[in-house]
C-alpha cells in the first residue's frame, strides 16, 4: 500500500465512483461531480465524533440484530484498534463502516447491495484524460481544508444577487439529490463557492474538449422535468451549410465569453476593447446584436477581475483595499455561480439532447432575461472599481460612500453592503484608538486630516462617550465605595465635626495625655478612643468609618507631653485613595493638629473657669486673697475672649464655609477630576486659612505664643489655689482644734500655738504679692503676644484674617496700648494692599 | 531505494495489522467490503472527509448503478 497515501481525498473519491459504477474515470464525471458536491456542501459532521460512542452503536445493532456473539468479537476487534495508534478519526471509518453494514438476516435482493458492488475490483483504464480528470487534487474536499479557508458568510441580501436564479439546493446531512432546477430556492452558503468557480470553469473546458458522441444517457436517476416545465422555442438557425454559426453554439461561446474566456466565434478586441462577433461568421443580424449586448457581461466582468487580482498582489495596499478585493471577489463567486447553473444546463441538454432530438432551452433571448440582473449589479461594481483606481485606505471609503448616493435601490443596498464590509477596518481602527489609545495604522490608510475630520465629526460622540463614561465611575465610586461618606467622615472626625465625640475624646484622654510622650501606648489610646465611639453619636456611623478610625502617634521629640503627639487618623485605600492621597491626608492630619490644640486651649480656658466657679465660694473667707483671685479672672476672661473669637473664625469662617462650597462642588460634578480639583481647592484653603501655609509660619508662631501663654496662666493658676486651698485647710484645721479643745473645756488654744497660726497666716499673706506679681507679668506678657498678633492680622493679605483681627480688638483695648494698631480699617484695608 | 530501517518497517507492521482488524469488523458488520476498497474508505477518513457525507454519496451511487445496469438490461 505504498502509493494511495499519497493520494488526495479528491482521488480517492474518483476511484470510488470507478468501482461503484463499474467505470472508467472518463465515464464518471458527472457522478464524480456529485459526489465532490455533495461531500463539499456537507464538511462538518453532525454526529458526535467520539470513537466509543460509535462503536457502542455497532454493538447495539449487532445485539439488536441478535447477534451477540458477534457483538463480543466487535468488542475484542475494536480493543485491538484502540490500542494501535495508527488511525487518527478511528469514529470516522467505524461509523462509515456502520453504515454500510447489512443485516444478513435480510433478503440480499436490494437494489443498492453493497456487497456485490463493492466486491469488485476493477481494471485501471490507461486513458489520456483531458485537462479536468488530470487535476482534481486542487479541490478543497476535506474539513480541515476547508476550515481554513472558511470565507465569513455575510448573509445579507446585497449579496445574494446573482444566485438569486436558482441552483440545486444540497440541505442538511444527509443530502438528497436534486434534479436541477433553476427556480429552486438557493439556500446561500459561502463554502460551495470557491468549488463551483472552479467547477464552472473547469467545466467550460469538458465541453468544448470532450465532447461527447455516444453517450448513453446515463442520467435515468436524474428526472427531466425540463422538458415538462420550460416552453420550447425552436431551434434557430436550423439551416444547412457548415459556415453558419448556430445559435446553440453562440450560446455556448457566450457563456466563455461571460467568464472573460473568448469563444469559437466571439472574441475579445483589443484595439476597440469590446467583444466582438467574428465578421466572417454567417449570423443572422438579431442574434449577432443579441451577443454583442451579452458579451458585455463578459467586459465587465474582466474589468473587475482585473482590479481584483491585480489589487490582490498588492502587498501595500492596506486593510480597506484589502476588504473591498475580498467584496469584489465574493461578487464574482456569486457571479460564477450562475454560470456553472447555466453550464450544467448546457451539459444536461447536450447529455440528453443529441439523441432525443430535444431542443435546447438555453437561447440567447433566456440568457439576456437571466443575466439582466447580474449585468446591473456587474455596471455598479465596475463603477466602483473605476472610480475607486488608485485609491486605498480613508480615500477609497470615502469613493465607496460617495455611491452610496444614488436613487436606485437595488445599486444602492449594493453598494452599501460594500461600503460595509470596507468601513470595517476604519472602524475597528477607530474603536481601537477611542477605547485603547493606540494608534496602528500599518498600511498609512487614514491620513492625518482625515483623521481630524473624524475627531471632529465625533466629537459630539466623543464627548458623550466620556459623559457616560465620568457619570458611571461617579456612581461606582459613590455606591460602591462611598467617596462621598467617607468624605462627610472625614470633616467629622478629622476636621473636628462631630462635637460630642470630640469633647468626650478628650475628656478621656486628658489624664493620659499630660503624662510624658514616652509613657503613652497605642493600644491604651485606641482602646480610649473606642469607647469614646460607643458613649457618643459617632456610634452610628457605619462600621466601615468607625473601622477606619485610628490613633496615630507622632514622632516624639524630648519633654513631649502626650498632648503634642496625639492625633486622630484616618485609613483610607481603595478607589477612594485617587481623592484622598496621601498628601491629602497629611493636609488633613495637619489641620486636624491646629484644630486639636485651639480645641485644648478652650477646655483648659473651661477648666479655668470651672475652677473659679468651684473655689469662689470657698475662698469667700479669705479676703486677702481677693485681690489675686480678681486678677486671675480678668487674664482669662481676656483669654477666654481670644480663644473664642479664634474658634468662631476658624469653625464658621474657615471650616463651614470651604466645606459648604466643596460639597456643593461636588455634588454637581460630572466626573472625578471635578471632584478631586474641588477637594484639592478645599485644603487648600484651610491650610492657608488655618494659617498652617508657609507664608503664614509668623502668624502661627505668634498664635502658638498665645497658646503658651494660656497653658502658663492654667499652671499659675493651678499652683495658686493649691496654695490658696492648702491655707484654707489649715485654718479650718486650727479652728476645728481650737473647737475641739474648748469642748473638752480645755483651752481653745495656747499661746505657742496662736503665735504659730499668726506666724503661717502672715506668711501666706506675703505670699500673696508675689502671686499677684507673678499673675501681673503673665498679663502683661500675654497682652504683648495678643497686640504682636493683632498686627500681623492686619498686615495680613487675607481679608478674614483682617475682619478677625477686627473682631478680636472690638472695643480697641489693644489699639489704645499699641500704637501700631492705631490706624484707621479703610487705611488698613488699603495698606495691606500695598504689602 | 531507502534502506528498511527499524522504524519504518514496525510502522508498515502496525498498518497492515490495524487493516486487518478493520477488515475482521467490516466482515462482522456484513459490508462486504474487500481490502482495496476498504483502504479507500479508510483512507478518505484519515484525510477528514465526513463519513456521513460519504456514506450518502455511495448510497446515492449504488442507486445511480442500479438504474445503469438496468438500463443496460433493457437495452441488451
Amino acid at each position: 500500500m505504498a502509493t494511495p497515501d499519497q493520494k488526495s481525498p479528491n482521488v480517492l473519491l474518483q476511484n470510488l465512483c470507478c468501482r461503484i459504477l463499474g467505470r472508467s474515470e472518463a465515464d464518471v464525471a458527472q457522478q464524480f461531480q456529485f459526489a465532490v458536491r455533495v461531500i463539499g456542501s456537507n464538511f462538518a459532521p453532525t454526529v458526535e465524533r467520539d470513537e466509543f460512542l460509535v462503536a457502542e452503536k455497532i454493538k447495539k445493532e449487532l445485539i439488536r440484530q441478535r447477534r451477540e456473539a458477534d457483538a463480543a468479537l466487535f468488542s475484542e476487534l475494536h480493543r485491538k484498534l484502540h490500542s494501535q495508534g495508527v488511525l487518527k478519526n478511528k469514529w470516522s471509518i467505524l461509523y462509515l463502516l456502520l453504515n454500510l453494514s447489512e443485516d444478513p438476516r435480510k433478503q440480499a435482493n436490494k437494489v443498492s447491495s453493497y456487497a456485490s458492488l463493492f466486491a469488485q475490483a476493477l481494471p485501471r483504464d490507461a486513458h489520456s484524460t483531458p485537462y479536468y480528470y488530470a487535476r482534481p487534487q486542487t479541490l478543497p474536499l476535506n474539513y480541515q481544508d476547508r476550515s481554513t479557508q472558511a470565507t465569513q458568510s455575510t448573509g445579507s441580501l446585497g449579496s445574494s444577487g446573482i444566485s438569486s436564479l436558482g441552483v440545486c439546493g444540497l440541505g442538511g446531512p444527509t443530502p438528497v439529490p436534486q434534479p436541477l432546477l433553476p427556480g429552486q430556492s438557493h439556500q446561500a452558503q459561502g463554502v460551495g463557492d470557491g468549488l463551483r468557480q472552479q467547477l464552472g470553469s473547469r467545466l467550460a473546458w469538458t465541453i468544448t474538449a470532450n465532447q461527447p458522441s455516444s453517450q448513453t444517457p446515463t442520467s435515468k436517476g436524474f428526472p427531466n422535468t425540463l422538458s415538462r416545465n420550460m416552453t420550447r422555442s425552436r431551434r434557430e438557425g436550423d439551416l444547412s451549410g457548415t459556415m453558419e454559426v448556430t445559435e446553440a453554439a453562440l450560446v455556448r461561446d457566450i457563456l466563455y465569453v461571460f467568464q472573460g474566456i473568448d469563444g469559437k466565434n466571439i472574441k475579445m478586441s483589443s484595439t476597440e476593447n469590446c467583444y466582438k462577433v467574428e465578421g466572417k461568421a454567417n449570423l443572422n443580424k438579431s442574434l449577432r446584436d443579441t451577443a454583442v449586448r451579452l458579451a458585455e457581461l463578459g467586459w465587465l466582468h474582466n474589468k473587475i477581475r482585473k482590479y481584483a487580482d491585480q489589487r490582490s498582489l498588492d502587498r501595500s495596499f492596506g486593510l480597506v483595499g484589502q476588504s473591498f478585493c475580498a467584496a469584489l471577489h465574493q461578487e464574482l463567486k456569486e457571479y460564477y455561480r450562475l454560470l456553472s447553473v447555466l453550464h450544467s444546463q448546457l451539459q444536461l441538454e447536450d447529455d440528453q439532447g443529441v439523441n432525443l432530438g430535444l431542443e435546447s432551452s438555453l437561447t440567447l433571448r433566456r440568457l439576456l432575461v437571466w443575466t439582466y440582473d447580474p449585468k446591473i449589479r456587474l455596471k455598479t461594481l465596475a463603477a466602483l472599481v473605476d472610480h475607486c483606481q488608485g485609491r486605498k485606505g480613508g480615500e477609497l471609503a470615502s469613493a465607496v460612500h460617495a455611491y452610496t448616493k444614488t436613487g436606485d435601490p437595488y445599486m444602492r443596498s449594493l453598494v452599501q453592503h460594500i461600503l460595509s464590509l470596507v468601513s470595517h477596518p476604519v472602524l475597528s481602527f477607530l474603536y481601537r484608538w477611542i477605547y485603547d489609545g493606540e494608534l496602528e495604522d500599518t498600511y498609512h490608510e487614514v491620513a492625518a486630516d482625515l483623521f481630524t475630520d473624524l475627531e471632529n465629526a465625533f466629537q459630539g460622540k466623543i464627548d458623550a462617550a466620556y459623559f457616560e463614561t465620568s457619570k458611571y465611575l461617579l456612581d461606582v465610586l459613590n455606591k460602591k465605595y462611598s467617596l462621598l461618606d467617607h468624605m462627610q467622615a472625614m470633616r467629622r472626625y478629622l476636621l473636628l465635626g462631630q462635637g460630642d465625640f470630640i469633647r468626650h475624646l478628650m475628656d478621656l484622654l486628658k489624664p493620659e495625655l499630660v503624662r510624658p510622650a514616652t509613657t503613652l501606648y497605642q493600644h491604651n489610646l485606641t482602646g480610649i478612643l473606642e469607647t469614646a465611639v460607643r458613649a457618643t453619636n459617632a456610634q452610628f456611623d457605619s462600621p466601615e468609618i468607625l473601622r477606619r478610625l485610628d490613633v496615630r502617634l507622632l514622632e516624639v521629640s524630648p519633654g513631649d507631653t502626650g498632648w503634642d503627639v496625639f492625633s486622630l487618623d484616618y485609613h483610607v485605600d481603595g478607589p477612594i485613595a485617587t481623592v484622598f492621597t496621601r498628601e491629602c491626608m497629611s493636609h488633613y492630619l495637619r489641620v486636624f493638629n491646629f484644630l486639636w490644640r485651639a480645641k485644648r486651649m478652650e477646655y483648659i480656658l473651661t477648666d479655668i473657669r470651672k475652677g473659679h466657679m468651684c473655689n469662689a465660694k470657698l475662698l469667700r473667707n479669705m479676703p486677702e486673697f481677693s485681690g489675686v483671685l480678681h486678677q486671675c479672672h480678668i487674664l482669662a476672661s481676656e483669654m477666654v475672649h481670644f480663644i473664642h473669637q479664634m474658634q468662631y473664625y476658624v469653625t464658621f469662617e474657615v471650616l463651614e464655609c470651604s466645606w459648604d462650597e466643596l460639597w456643593n462642588r461636588v455634588q454637581q460634578a460630572q466626573d472625578l477630576d471635578h471632584i478631586i480639583a474641588a477637594h484639592e481647592a478645599f485644603l487648600d484653603a484651610i491650610t492657608s486659612r488655618c494659617l498652617l501655609d508657609s507664608a503664614s509660619r509668623v502668624l502661627l508662631n505668634q498664635l502658638r505664643a498665645v497658646f503658651d501663654q494660656i497653658i502658663e496662666l492654667q499652671n499659675v493658676q493651678d499652683a495658686i489655689y493649691r496654695a490658696a486651698l492648702e491655707e484654707l485647710q489649715r485654718r479650718l484645721q486650727f479652728e476645728e482644734r481650737k473647737k475641739q479643745r474648748e469642748v473638752e473645756g480645755q483651752w481653745g488654744v495656747t499661746q505657742v500655738e496662736e503665735e504659730e497660726e499668726n506666724r503661717r497666716v502672715r506668711e501666706f499673706q506675703d505670699s500673696i504679692p508675689k502671686m499677684c506679681s507673678q499673675l501681673r507679668i503673665l498679663t502683661h506678657f500675654y497682652q504683648g503676644v495678643v497686640q504682636q498678633f493683632l498686627v500681623l492680622l492686619t498686615t495680613s493679605s487675607d481679608e478674614s484674617l483682617r475682619f478677625l483681627s477686627f473682631r478680636l480688638d472690638f472695643n480697641e483695648h489693644y489699639k489704645a496700648r499699641e500704637p501700631r494698631l492705631r490706624v484707621s480699617l479703610g487705611t488698613r484695608g488699603r495698606r495691606s494692599s500695598h504689602t | 531505494p531507502t534502506s528498511r530501517s527499524g522504524p519504518v518497517a514496525a510502522n508498515l507492521k502496525a498498518v497492515k495489522e490495524t487493516m486487518d482488524v478493520l477488515l475482521e469488523i467490516s466482515r462482522t458488520l456484513n459490508t462486504g467490503l474487500v481490502m482495496e476498497n476498504l483502504s479507500i474508505f479508510v483512507l478518505s477518513c484519515e484525510q477528514g472527509i465526513n463519513p456521513e457525507a460519504l456514506s450518502s454519496v455511495i448510497e446515492e451511487l449504488c442507486k445511480a448503478t442500479e438504474a445503469l445496469k438496468a438500463a443496460e438490461n433493457m437495452t441488451s
